[in-house]
Protein backbone atom coordinates (compact mmCIF):
# COMPACT_ATOMS: atom_id res chain seq x y z
CA UNK A 1 0.00 0.00 0.00
CA UNK A 2 2.75 2.39 0.87
CA UNK A 3 5.34 2.87 -1.37
CA UNK A 4 8.03 4.82 1.68
CA UNK A 5 9.55 1.56 3.78
CA UNK A 6 8.58 1.94 6.93
CA UNK A 7 10.83 2.11 9.98
CA UNK A 8 10.41 -0.94 12.54
CA UNK A 9 11.59 -1.71 15.41
CA UNK A 10 11.00 -4.08 18.16
CA UNK A 11 9.47 -3.00 21.28
CA UNK A 12 11.96 -2.30 23.34
CA UNK A 13 14.25 -0.72 21.16
CA UNK A 14 11.80 1.57 20.51
CA UNK A 15 10.91 1.94 24.08
CA UNK A 16 14.90 3.11 24.50
CA UNK A 17 14.38 5.44 21.56
CA UNK A 18 11.34 6.72 23.15
CA UNK A 19 12.82 7.69 26.38
CA UNK A 20 15.89 9.88 24.62
CA UNK A 21 13.03 11.38 22.21
CA UNK A 22 15.25 10.35 19.26
CA UNK A 23 13.56 11.79 16.15
CA UNK A 24 13.57 7.95 14.73
CA UNK A 25 11.18 7.11 17.61
CA UNK A 26 8.58 9.17 16.38
CA UNK A 27 8.77 7.86 13.14
CA UNK A 28 8.88 4.52 13.91
CA UNK A 29 5.75 5.45 16.25
CA UNK A 30 4.16 6.45 13.73
CA UNK A 31 4.43 4.02 11.28
CA UNK A 32 4.52 1.10 13.31
CA UNK A 33 0.93 2.72 14.78
CA UNK A 34 -0.72 5.08 12.78
CA UNK A 35 -2.91 2.98 10.81
CA UNK A 36 -4.18 0.64 13.79
CA UNK A 37 -4.54 3.95 15.79
CA UNK A 38 -6.56 5.58 12.70
CA UNK A 39 -8.56 2.93 12.70
CA UNK A 40 -9.95 3.41 16.76
CA UNK A 41 -10.64 6.98 15.95
CA UNK A 42 -12.46 6.40 13.26
CA UNK A 43 -14.43 3.97 14.06
CA UNK A 44 -15.56 6.70 16.61
CA UNK A 45 -15.78 9.59 14.42
CA UNK A 46 -16.76 9.41 10.74
CA UNK A 47 -15.67 12.33 9.56
CA UNK A 48 -12.30 11.66 7.83
CA UNK A 49 -11.23 15.79 8.47
CA UNK A 50 -11.93 15.11 12.28
CA UNK A 51 -10.20 11.81 12.39
CA UNK A 52 -6.97 13.10 10.85
CA UNK A 53 -6.76 15.88 13.63
CA UNK A 54 -7.24 13.63 16.37
CA UNK A 55 -4.85 11.58 14.76
CA UNK A 56 -2.49 14.23 14.83
CA UNK A 57 -3.43 15.25 18.49
CA UNK A 58 -3.55 11.78 19.72
CA UNK A 59 0.77 11.28 18.81
CA UNK A 60 1.38 14.62 19.91
CA UNK A 61 -0.05 13.52 23.51
CA UNK A 62 1.62 10.08 23.19
CA UNK A 63 4.82 11.94 22.58
CA UNK A 64 4.91 14.61 25.33
CA UNK A 65 3.33 12.56 27.64
CA UNK A 66 5.72 9.46 27.02
CA UNK A 67 7.22 9.77 30.51
CA UNK A 68 4.49 9.21 32.53
CA UNK A 69 4.37 5.44 30.66
CA UNK A 70 4.90 3.05 33.00
CA UNK A 71 5.91 -0.34 31.10
CA UNK A 72 5.14 -2.43 34.52
CA UNK A 73 1.25 -1.63 33.98
CA UNK A 74 0.91 -3.06 30.65
CA UNK A 75 2.51 -2.82 27.08
CA UNK A 76 2.65 0.36 24.89
CA UNK A 77 -0.15 0.02 21.95
CA UNK A 78 -2.71 -0.52 25.26
CA UNK A 79 -1.74 2.48 26.64
CA UNK A 80 -1.49 4.55 23.29
CA UNK A 81 -4.92 3.23 22.17
CA UNK A 82 -6.60 4.19 25.55
CA UNK A 83 -4.94 8.26 25.05
CA UNK A 84 -6.59 7.78 20.94
CA UNK A 85 -10.23 6.17 21.99
CA UNK A 86 -10.05 8.85 25.38
CA UNK A 87 -9.68 11.66 22.97
CA UNK A 88 -11.96 10.54 20.10
CA UNK A 89 -14.50 10.36 22.59
CA UNK A 90 -14.29 13.43 24.40
CA UNK A 91 -14.26 14.83 21.07
CA UNK A 92 -17.81 13.18 19.97
CA UNK A 93 -19.37 14.04 23.49
CA UNK A 94 -17.79 17.55 23.19
CA UNK A 95 -20.80 20.54 22.85
CA UNK A 96 -18.62 21.69 19.33
CA UNK A 97 -18.74 18.46 17.91
CA UNK A 98 -22.46 17.71 18.33
CA UNK A 99 -23.46 21.50 17.04
CA UNK A 100 -21.27 20.50 14.42
CA UNK A 101 -22.27 17.75 13.25
CA UNK A 102 -26.27 17.30 14.63
CA UNK A 103 -24.74 13.70 14.07
CA UNK A 104 -26.34 10.54 14.99
CA UNK A 105 -26.65 9.24 18.08
CA UNK A 106 -23.47 6.94 19.24
CA UNK A 107 -25.28 4.25 19.88
CA UNK A 108 -26.75 4.83 15.79
CA UNK A 109 -23.08 4.84 14.73
CA UNK A 110 -22.66 1.45 15.94
CA UNK A 111 -24.38 -0.24 12.73
CA UNK A 112 -23.53 1.88 10.27
CA UNK A 113 -19.83 2.00 11.03
CA UNK A 114 -20.03 -2.08 10.43
CA UNK A 115 -21.39 -1.41 7.29
CA UNK A 116 -19.36 1.65 6.32
CA UNK A 117 -16.09 0.13 7.54
CA UNK A 118 -16.41 -2.84 5.40
CA UNK A 119 -14.73 -2.25 3.02
CA UNK A 120 -11.74 -0.41 4.88
CA UNK A 121 -10.61 -3.42 7.12
CA UNK A 122 -6.74 -3.73 6.29
CA UNK A 123 -6.50 -5.51 3.07
CA UNK A 124 -2.53 -6.29 4.32
CA UNK A 125 -4.53 -8.64 7.44
CA UNK A 126 -5.37 -11.93 6.00
CA UNK A 127 -8.09 -14.20 7.14
CA UNK A 128 -10.12 -11.56 8.39
CA UNK A 129 -13.11 -13.71 6.99
CA UNK A 130 -12.04 -16.01 9.47
CA UNK A 131 -11.45 -14.09 12.27
CA UNK A 132 -15.45 -12.81 11.51
CA UNK A 133 -16.39 -16.32 11.29
CA UNK A 134 -14.44 -17.31 14.86
CA UNK A 135 -16.36 -14.30 16.67
CA UNK A 136 -19.85 -15.11 17.49
CA UNK A 137 -21.77 -11.54 16.60
CA UNK A 138 -23.00 -10.80 19.94
CA UNK A 139 -19.28 -11.44 20.93
CA UNK A 140 -18.35 -9.33 18.17
CA UNK A 141 -20.81 -6.52 18.96
CA UNK A 142 -19.90 -6.22 23.13
CA UNK A 143 -16.41 -5.78 21.88
CA UNK A 144 -16.87 -3.11 19.40
CA UNK A 145 -19.19 -1.50 21.27
CA UNK A 146 -16.57 -1.58 24.35
CA UNK A 147 -13.16 -1.51 22.49
CA UNK A 148 -13.72 0.54 19.43
CA UNK A 149 -16.72 3.32 20.92
CA UNK A 150 -15.31 3.69 24.55
CA UNK A 151 -18.76 2.20 26.13
CA UNK A 152 -18.03 1.14 29.78
CA UNK A 153 -19.25 -1.98 30.60
CA UNK A 154 -22.12 -0.87 32.53
CA UNK A 155 -23.35 1.52 29.45
CA UNK A 156 -23.27 -1.69 27.24
CA UNK A 157 -25.32 -3.57 29.58
CA UNK A 158 -27.90 -0.88 29.32
CA UNK A 159 -27.35 -0.75 25.73
CA UNK A 160 -28.15 -4.10 24.91
CA UNK A 161 -30.26 -5.20 27.59
CA UNK A 162 -28.11 -7.77 29.49
CA UNK A 163 -27.54 -8.33 32.19
CA UNK A 164 -23.30 -7.03 33.58
CA UNK A 165 -22.02 -10.30 34.11
CA UNK A 166 -23.10 -11.42 30.89
CA UNK A 167 -21.11 -8.20 29.26
CA UNK A 168 -18.25 -9.11 31.40
CA UNK A 169 -18.61 -12.95 30.30
CA UNK A 170 -19.11 -12.08 26.74
CA UNK A 171 -16.25 -9.82 26.67
CA UNK A 172 -14.17 -12.42 28.01
CA UNK A 173 -15.59 -15.00 25.36
CA UNK A 174 -14.82 -12.97 22.98
CA UNK A 175 -10.85 -11.66 23.40
CA UNK A 176 -10.41 -15.34 24.14
CA UNK A 177 -11.66 -16.28 20.66
CA UNK A 178 -9.24 -13.58 19.47
CA UNK A 179 -6.26 -15.17 21.51
CA UNK A 180 -7.37 -18.61 19.60
CA UNK A 181 -7.17 -16.97 16.46
CA UNK A 182 -4.08 -14.88 16.60
CA UNK A 183 -2.33 -17.26 18.45
CA UNK B 1 -4.89 -21.07 42.75
CA UNK B 2 -8.54 -21.55 42.81
CA UNK B 3 -8.93 -17.91 43.76
CA UNK B 4 -6.66 -16.47 41.16
CA UNK B 5 -8.62 -18.97 38.04
CA UNK B 6 -11.36 -17.32 39.57
CA UNK B 7 -10.13 -13.79 39.35
CA UNK B 8 -8.67 -14.29 36.03
CA UNK B 9 -12.04 -15.69 34.57
CA UNK B 10 -14.35 -12.76 36.26
CA UNK B 11 -13.63 -10.59 33.18
CA UNK B 12 -12.49 -8.08 35.57
CA UNK B 13 -8.33 -8.11 33.61
CA UNK B 14 -9.93 -7.59 30.07
CA UNK B 15 -11.69 -4.18 31.73
CA UNK B 16 -8.35 -3.17 33.14
CA UNK B 17 -6.85 -3.22 29.53
CA UNK B 18 -9.35 -1.68 27.98
CA UNK B 19 -9.50 1.19 30.29
CA UNK B 20 -13.17 0.60 31.87
CA UNK B 21 -12.05 0.10 35.90
CA UNK B 22 -12.07 2.60 38.57
CA UNK B 23 -8.91 3.86 39.93
CA UNK B 24 -9.45 2.02 42.77
CA UNK B 25 -10.11 -1.75 40.65
CA UNK B 26 -7.07 -0.65 38.73
CA UNK B 27 -4.66 -0.61 41.42
CA UNK B 28 -5.89 -3.94 43.02
CA UNK B 29 -5.16 -5.32 39.26
CA UNK B 30 -1.68 -3.64 38.87
CA UNK B 31 -1.00 -5.10 42.48
CA UNK B 32 -2.40 -8.84 41.43
CA UNK B 33 -0.36 -8.39 38.60
CA UNK B 34 2.70 -7.37 40.67
CA UNK B 35 2.46 -10.45 43.08
CA UNK B 36 1.20 -13.13 40.45
CA UNK B 37 3.05 -13.75 37.27
CA UNK B 38 -0.23 -15.61 35.79
CA UNK B 39 -2.35 -12.69 36.50
CA UNK B 40 0.28 -10.80 34.69
CA UNK B 41 1.10 -13.21 31.43
CA UNK B 42 -2.82 -13.54 31.22
CA UNK B 43 -2.97 -9.18 31.10
CA UNK B 44 0.10 -9.24 28.34
CA UNK B 45 -2.41 -12.11 26.38
CA UNK B 46 -5.43 -10.04 26.51
CA UNK B 47 -3.51 -6.65 25.57
CA UNK B 48 -1.29 -8.43 22.41
CA UNK B 49 -4.47 -9.78 21.12
CA UNK B 50 -6.43 -6.77 21.08
CA UNK B 51 -3.35 -5.09 19.72
CA UNK B 52 -3.88 -7.95 16.55
CA UNK B 53 -7.60 -6.81 16.48
CA UNK B 54 -6.56 -3.62 16.26
CA UNK B 55 -4.49 -4.35 13.70
CA UNK B 56 -6.28 -5.98 11.84
CA UNK B 57 -9.11 -2.78 11.72
CA UNK B 58 -6.50 -0.69 11.02
CA UNK B 59 -6.93 2.18 8.46
CA UNK B 60 -3.79 3.20 6.48
CA UNK B 61 -4.05 7.51 7.31
CA UNK B 62 -3.25 9.43 4.06
CA UNK B 63 -0.01 9.49 3.80
CA UNK B 64 1.13 13.39 3.64
CA UNK B 65 -0.07 13.20 6.98
CA UNK B 66 2.88 11.75 8.36
CA UNK B 67 4.81 14.70 7.82
CA UNK B 68 2.62 17.14 9.10
CA UNK B 69 2.11 14.62 12.40
CA UNK B 70 5.86 14.52 12.85
CA UNK B 71 6.51 17.97 12.31
CA UNK B 72 3.90 18.49 14.99
CA UNK B 73 5.25 16.23 17.67
CA UNK B 74 9.10 18.20 17.54
CA UNK B 75 7.37 21.38 17.59
CA UNK B 76 4.78 21.02 20.00
CA UNK B 77 7.61 19.98 22.90
CA UNK B 78 8.60 23.61 22.45
CA UNK B 79 5.69 25.61 21.90
CA UNK B 80 4.34 25.31 24.67
CA UNK B 81 6.68 27.44 26.76
CA UNK B 82 5.97 29.84 23.83
CA UNK B 83 2.43 29.79 23.89
CA UNK B 84 1.76 31.65 26.96
CA UNK B 85 3.44 35.16 27.00
CA UNK B 86 2.43 34.94 23.44
CA UNK B 87 -1.29 35.08 23.88
CA UNK B 88 -0.49 37.50 26.74
CA UNK B 89 1.12 40.28 25.31
CA UNK B 90 -1.81 39.48 22.67
CA UNK B 91 -4.38 40.62 25.03
CA UNK B 92 -2.28 43.34 25.92
CA UNK B 93 -2.19 44.57 22.45
CA UNK B 94 -5.83 43.71 22.45
CA UNK B 95 -6.39 46.01 25.42
CA UNK B 96 -3.98 48.54 24.22
CA UNK B 97 -5.86 48.43 20.67
CA UNK B 98 -9.19 48.85 22.28
CA UNK B 99 -8.21 51.96 24.77
CA UNK B 100 -6.08 53.52 21.47
CA UNK B 101 -9.87 53.60 19.44
CA UNK B 102 -11.84 54.32 21.95
CA UNK B 103 -9.51 57.97 22.73
CA UNK B 104 -9.39 58.48 19.31
CA UNK B 105 -12.56 58.25 18.67
CA UNK B 106 -13.37 60.61 22.05
CA UNK B 107 -10.73 62.93 20.50
CA UNK B 108 -12.90 62.94 16.87
CA UNK B 109 -16.07 63.60 18.61
CA UNK B 110 -14.44 66.35 20.39
CA UNK B 111 -12.78 67.51 17.16
CA UNK B 112 -15.84 67.86 15.04
CA UNK B 113 -17.65 69.63 17.79
CA UNK B 114 -15.13 72.48 18.23
CA UNK B 115 -15.21 72.78 14.61
CA UNK B 116 -18.90 73.19 14.48
CA UNK B 117 -18.57 75.79 17.30
CA UNK B 118 -15.69 77.45 15.11
CA UNK B 119 -17.35 77.28 11.75
CA UNK B 120 -20.47 79.15 13.49
CA UNK B 121 -18.71 81.45 15.34
CA UNK B 122 -17.18 82.48 11.65
CA UNK B 123 -20.34 82.73 9.47
CA UNK B 124 -21.56 84.88 12.54
CA UNK B 125 -18.36 86.94 11.24
CA UNK B 126 -19.04 87.08 7.73
CA UNK B 127 -22.16 88.27 8.25
CA UNK B 128 -21.34 90.71 10.58
CA UNK B 129 -19.06 91.80 8.31
CA UNK B 130 -21.33 92.05 5.10
CA UNK B 131 -23.83 94.28 7.68
CA UNK B 132 -20.58 96.66 7.90
CA UNK B 133 -19.59 96.88 4.79
CA UNK B 134 -23.15 97.81 3.71
CA UNK B 135 -23.15 100.48 6.24
CA UNK B 136 -19.77 101.86 5.00
CA UNK B 137 -21.00 102.12 1.89
CA UNK B 138 -24.13 104.07 2.93
CA UNK B 139 -21.70 106.32 4.57
CA UNK B 140 -19.10 106.51 1.54
CA UNK B 141 -22.37 107.63 -0.93
CA UNK B 142 -23.62 110.04 2.02
CA UNK B 143 -20.25 111.75 2.19
CA UNK B 144 -20.02 112.24 -1.80
CA UNK B 145 -23.52 113.51 -2.29
CA UNK B 146 -22.82 116.04 1.01
CA UNK B 147 -19.21 116.52 -0.18
CA UNK B 148 -21.39 117.59 -3.88
CA UNK B 149 -23.81 119.51 -2.56
CA UNK B 150 -21.03 121.76 -0.08
CA UNK B 151 -19.20 122.29 -3.27
CA UNK B 152 -22.27 123.36 -5.23
CA UNK B 153 -23.00 125.77 -1.88
CA UNK B 154 -19.46 126.88 -1.87
CA UNK B 155 -19.86 128.23 -5.50
CA UNK B 156 -22.91 129.43 -4.81
CA UNK B 157 -21.93 131.68 -2.43
CA UNK B 158 -19.05 132.12 -3.75
CA UNK B 159 -20.87 133.93 -6.43
CA UNK B 160 -23.54 135.26 -3.45
CA UNK B 161 -20.56 136.88 -1.51
CA UNK B 162 -19.37 138.72 -5.13
CA UNK B 163 -20.57 142.47 -5.47
CA UNK B 164 -19.73 142.59 -8.83
CA UNK B 165 -22.27 139.82 -9.50
CA UNK B 166 -26.22 141.01 -10.99
CA UNK B 167 -29.20 138.72 -11.39
CA UNK B 168 -31.02 138.63 -14.20
CA UNK B 169 -34.16 136.43 -14.21
CA UNK B 170 -35.01 135.18 -17.56
CA UNK B 171 -38.85 134.63 -17.49
CA UNK B 172 -40.87 132.66 -19.74
CA UNK B 173 -41.97 133.53 -23.09
CA UNK B 174 -45.24 132.87 -24.80
CA UNK B 175 -44.33 129.56 -25.67
CA UNK B 176 -43.18 128.27 -22.41
CA UNK B 177 -44.85 130.74 -19.65
CA UNK B 178 -43.70 129.05 -16.20
CA UNK B 179 -39.76 129.04 -17.71
CA UNK B 180 -37.45 130.70 -15.36
CA UNK B 181 -34.26 130.81 -15.02
CA UNK B 182 -31.73 132.77 -12.65
CA UNK B 183 -28.18 134.16 -14.41
CA UNK B 184 -25.61 136.09 -12.30
CA UNK B 185 -23.12 138.18 -14.77
CA UNK B 186 -20.11 139.79 -13.85
CA UNK B 187 -19.51 142.19 -16.09
CA UNK B 188 -15.88 142.98 -15.34
CA UNK B 189 -14.75 139.37 -15.04
CA UNK B 190 -16.70 138.53 -17.68
CA UNK B 191 -18.45 135.94 -15.83
CA UNK B 192 -21.63 133.89 -16.02
CA UNK B 193 -23.51 131.40 -14.17
CA UNK B 194 -26.69 130.14 -14.23
CA UNK B 195 -28.15 128.36 -10.89
CA UNK B 196 -29.86 125.18 -11.50
CA UNK B 197 -31.13 124.17 -8.19
CA UNK B 198 -33.84 127.51 -8.61
CA UNK B 199 -34.17 127.10 -12.44
CA UNK B 200 -37.94 126.24 -13.06
CA UNK B 201 -37.59 124.43 -17.16
CA UNK B 202 -39.26 122.35 -18.98
CA UNK B 203 -37.25 118.78 -19.03
CA UNK B 204 -35.43 118.38 -22.28
CA UNK B 205 -35.29 114.93 -23.76
CA UNK B 206 -31.97 113.55 -25.30
CA UNK B 207 -32.16 115.02 -28.99
CA UNK B 208 -32.19 118.43 -27.24
CA UNK B 209 -30.50 121.01 -25.20
CA UNK B 210 -31.15 124.22 -23.79
CA UNK B 211 -28.74 127.32 -25.21
CA UNK B 212 -27.74 130.05 -23.45
CA UNK B 213 -27.39 133.28 -25.49
CA UNK B 214 -26.30 136.77 -25.01
CA UNK B 215 -27.58 140.15 -26.98
CA UNK B 216 -24.60 142.36 -27.32
CA UNK B 217 -25.50 145.13 -29.54
CA UNK B 218 -28.99 143.81 -30.67
CA UNK B 219 -26.51 140.36 -32.17
CA UNK B 220 -27.05 136.77 -30.23
CA UNK B 221 -23.67 135.77 -28.91
CA UNK B 222 -23.43 131.57 -27.67
CA UNK B 223 -22.68 131.21 -24.29
CA UNK B 224 -22.92 127.23 -24.25
CA UNK B 225 -25.34 124.77 -23.44
CA UNK B 226 -27.28 123.07 -20.43
CA UNK B 227 -29.88 120.49 -19.76
CA UNK B 228 -32.98 120.57 -17.41
CA UNK B 229 -34.05 117.42 -15.69
CA UNK B 230 -35.67 117.21 -12.11
CA UNK B 231 -32.28 116.99 -9.92
CA UNK B 232 -30.64 119.38 -11.02
CA UNK B 233 -28.82 120.90 -8.89
CA UNK B 234 -25.73 123.60 -8.19
CA UNK B 235 -24.24 126.78 -10.07
CA UNK B 236 -22.58 125.73 -13.28
CA UNK B 237 -20.24 128.34 -15.41
CA UNK B 238 -21.01 129.64 -18.29
CA UNK B 239 -19.23 130.92 -21.57
CA UNK B 240 -17.21 134.65 -20.95
CA UNK B 241 -18.86 137.70 -22.32
CA UNK B 242 -18.61 141.60 -21.96
CA UNK B 243 -21.36 144.19 -22.87
CA UNK B 244 -24.55 141.59 -22.38
CA UNK B 245 -27.45 143.50 -22.62
CA UNK B 246 -29.71 140.88 -22.36
CA UNK B 247 -29.62 137.00 -21.88
CA UNK B 248 -31.99 134.15 -23.65
CA UNK B 249 -32.57 131.08 -23.80
CA UNK B 250 -33.80 128.83 -27.02
CA UNK B 251 -34.19 124.65 -27.09
CA UNK B 252 -31.36 123.70 -29.61
CA UNK B 253 -30.63 120.40 -31.48
CA UNK B 254 -28.50 118.40 -29.45
CA UNK B 255 -25.21 120.52 -29.31
CA UNK B 256 -26.26 124.10 -29.87
CA UNK B 257 -26.74 126.25 -32.65
CA UNK B 258 -24.49 128.88 -34.35
CA UNK B 259 -28.25 130.92 -34.70
CA UNK B 260 -30.52 131.03 -32.18
CA UNK B 261 -33.98 129.58 -33.37
CA UNK B 262 -35.86 132.23 -32.46
CA UNK B 263 -39.54 130.34 -32.93
CA UNK B 264 -38.06 128.03 -29.69
CA UNK B 265 -37.40 130.88 -27.41
CA UNK B 266 -38.15 129.72 -24.22
CA UNK B 267 -37.16 132.72 -21.42
CA UNK B 268 -35.27 136.31 -21.77
CA UNK B 269 -34.58 139.21 -19.73
CA UNK B 270 -32.59 142.41 -19.91
CA UNK B 271 -29.84 142.99 -17.90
Amino acid sequence: MALKRKIKLTESELLTALEGRERIASEALYDMYSASLYGVIHRIIQSEEIAEDLLQDTFVKIWNSFPSFDSSKGRLFTWMVNIARNLAIDKIRSKEFRNQSKNQDIENSVNSIDTYKATFINPDTVGVKELVEKLKPEQKTILDLVYFKGYTHVEASEELGIPLGTVKTRLRMAILSLRGYFN
Amino acid sequence: MEDLKAYIESGVLELYVMGDLALTEQREVELMAAQHPEIKTELIQIEKSLESYAETNSIEPAEELRDNILAKMYNSSSSEAIVVPMSSTGSNNISFYKYGFAASLAFLFISLAALLIVYNRLQDSKQQLSQLQVANQTYASRVNLLDKQLGYSNVALTVLKDPGFTYIDLKGTAGAPKAKLLVAYNSDKKEVMIDLASMKMPANDTSHQYQLWAMVDGKPVDLGVFDSSTDSTGMIRMKAITNAQAFAVTLEPKGGSVNPSMDQMMAMGSV
